[in-house]
């Protein structure tokens, strides 16, 4: 009996040895429940069979402009010709930097922008959109 | 909840340790930290979970491409979102594993607006016009057939590529290394069709634009984008208007029906959804020539914002493109154990006509190997390159990669500035973690 007691726990013990051989420390079956965003597979548009080569319309992913003074005036006049992705892909810039973007707009590319709005826009991106002031 | 994962149930999480217990049970250190309950929500996604910024500065950017979300586009693979009206969309590292750029992660820069959806060929021409003999107006069976199909292999690379490594940095589309790709493109040559119009004496310079436009005022770059070449640059002998890109057609995005290839060239000139043709008697002053893409009149076009102030810089448009390479695998997102036989793999390519050598440094730049360079597709095509290295000891790595083109050009190891943001062609370093293996 005693030598039966001895020889199961011997096997046992090897089993042990083995199963740690065998297998490496691991860690598994960790999930989170907050990963990034998902993207969805877009399906093909259907075709018709006339000359016309249609590609849909293109999406609009807008961004979340930072709150305050100035914004409607962004929405209002930047976005005419572009998305305001144009200013949050930037890298943050100074207030100045900025000031000559919006200046840039007005005489290089004849955005209609008043004086006092303009002010009003280069305030809200000189506080907002600078490396002191960026949050996101 | 924000994320389309669903956490799992106690159910799941109690089937699971069922499953794997034996196993559990044999390692018995990893017990310590199994989970024998639901994950709870986390108020902060771990760390191996966080989405990247959604911007960078003041310093460079440190990431390979741009740091931003993926975002799907028609007959597009998900791309690295720039921005969305215009589009400007960039590739993914792990594309430029091969010479050739899959039409679907090909990158995307439209400078305007209003850029098209769909394109009726019972209405589209290819016009050639301005100084010319006889005015043509080009349907797409005509402009297939009139002429010898050719077929080229050839980087189109923005000359705004990587523009978010510039100190100071610079406004402008804040490209990673991914506004480029190569692809087979397949059309007629422009020389052909310049001498179907002919090209009336006292002519200058050609000039291409697309079908798109912006909403700004008449006259101005916010309007139309227009691009012109000067007729006795030999560029024009090489240049093609492309119908297919890689044996298909075009993708809306990329310009379909037509493009115009400019080899060794940058992509600025590659003027997409292709409609008139132009012959100009002087040379082209709108604002895309004459204010935008230009580069200081200086070695690699290296400038300083003291200098740019002071007003002494001659600038020049932009033209060729300088010899670059890149380091594709391993991209630094997975450590390696020692002792692993890597094949550090990547591309190269130069606007002066072909790569002539890629040597590859694991010491940061001490000492360098010469890599194995892949098949030459041409002289205006990515070269894929190679090289074995089995790092032995477990540190920090970092790798470098220099390219020589056949004109003996070699990539520096210093960046460049000017206000543009262009011709950024410093040697890539890159980390690579490798791990004790034992």
């Amino acid at each position: 009996m005693r030598t039966l007691k001895w020889y199961a726990m011997t096997i046992l013990a090897i089993c042990i040895l083995a199963g740690r051989g065998l297998y490496a420390d691991f860690r598994a079956g960790v999930y989170t429940p907050t990963g990034p965003e998902t993207i969805h597979q877009i399906l093909p548009a259907t075709a018709s069979t006339d000359a016309t080569y249609d590609a849909g319309q293109y999406p609009i992913y807008y961004p979340e402009l930072a709150a305050g003074d100035g914004k409607d005036d962004v929405e209002n006049n930047c976005e005419l010709c572009h998305s305001p992705r144009y200013i949050t892909m930037q890298p943050v810039m100074s207030a100045q930097a900025w000031s000559d973007e919006v200046n840039k707009m007005r005489k290089t590319f004849g955005a209609s922008i008043p004086d006092d709005t303009a002010q009003k826009i280069i305030q809200y991106l000189g506080s907002h959109y600078t490396p002191e002031t960026r949050k996101r | 909840m924000k994320s389309g994962l669903v956490p799992s149930s106690k159910k799941t999480s109690r089937r699971n340790f069922i499953r794997t217990g034996m196993l559990a049970a044999a390692a018995a250190p990893a017990l310590a930290a199994w989970p024998t309950n639901a994950p709870q929500p986390a108020e902060q996604p771990p760390p191996n979970q966080q989405p990247a910024p959604e911007f960078t500065g003041p310093g460079a950017n440190p990431y390979w491409t741009s740091p931003g979300q993926f975002a799907t586009y028609p007959q597009k693979a998900p791309l690295i979102l720039l921005t969305d009206r215009p589009v400007q969309l960039e590739t993914p590292r792990h594309y430029f594993l091969s010479t050739v750029t899959p039409n679907d992660a090909f990158f995307v820069r439209w400078h305007l607006q209003t850029i098209p959806n769909a394109v009726d060929l019972k209405e589209w021409r290819l016009h050639v016009e301005g100084n010319v003999e006889r005015t043509l107006a080009l349907s797409f069976p005509e402009l297939v057939t009139r002429f010898k199909t050719v077929s080229i292999a050839a980087v189109n690379q923005c000359s705004g590529n990587s523009r978010s490594r510039l100190q100071p940095r610079v406004a402008g589309g804040q490209w990673g290394n991914g506004a480029m790709g190569n692809a087979a493109w397949t059309g007629v040559r422009l020389r052909e069709i310049l001498d179907a119009a002919g090209v009336k004496s006292g002519s200058v310079q050609v000039q291409f634009e697309g079908l798109d436009r912006g909403l700004g005022p008449r006259g101005l770059g916010s309007n139309r984008f227009m691009k012109s070449l000067e007729l006795t640059d030999p560029v024009i002998d090489v240049c093609v208007v492309a119908v297919a890109m890689n044996d298909e057609p075009l993708p809306m995005l990329n310009g379909f029906p037509a493009r115009l290839i400019v080899p060794g060239y940058f992509a600025t000139y590659w003027l997409k959804s292709l409609s008139s043709i132009r012959i100009l008697d002087m040379p082209d002053d709108n604002f895309w020539m004459k204010q935008a893409y230009r580069i200081p009149d200086t070695p690699r076009g290296n400038t300083t914002p003291e200098d740019m102030k002071s007003g002494k810089v001659v600038t020049i448009p932009i033209t060729k493109m300088p010899v670059r390479s890149f380091l594709i695998s391993p991209d630094g997102s997975s450590k390696i154990p020692a002792g692993f036989p890597l094949r550090l793999r990547g591309i190269a390519f130069s606007g002066y006509g072909g790569v002539k050598k890629v040597e590859v440094s694991t010491d940061d730049a001490a000492n360098w190997t010469d890599a194995q360079l892949g098949p030459d597709a041409g002289a205006y095509s990515f070269r894929t390159w190679s090289l074995n290295w089995t790092p032995k000891t477990a540190g920090r790595y970092l790798i470098a990669v220099r390219a020589t083109d056949t004109k003996g050009n070699v990539q520096p190891d210093e960046g460049v500035w000017n206000p543009g943001g262009y011709l950024w062609n410093k040697i890539e370093h890159q980390e690579i973690v490798v791990g004790e293996a034992s």
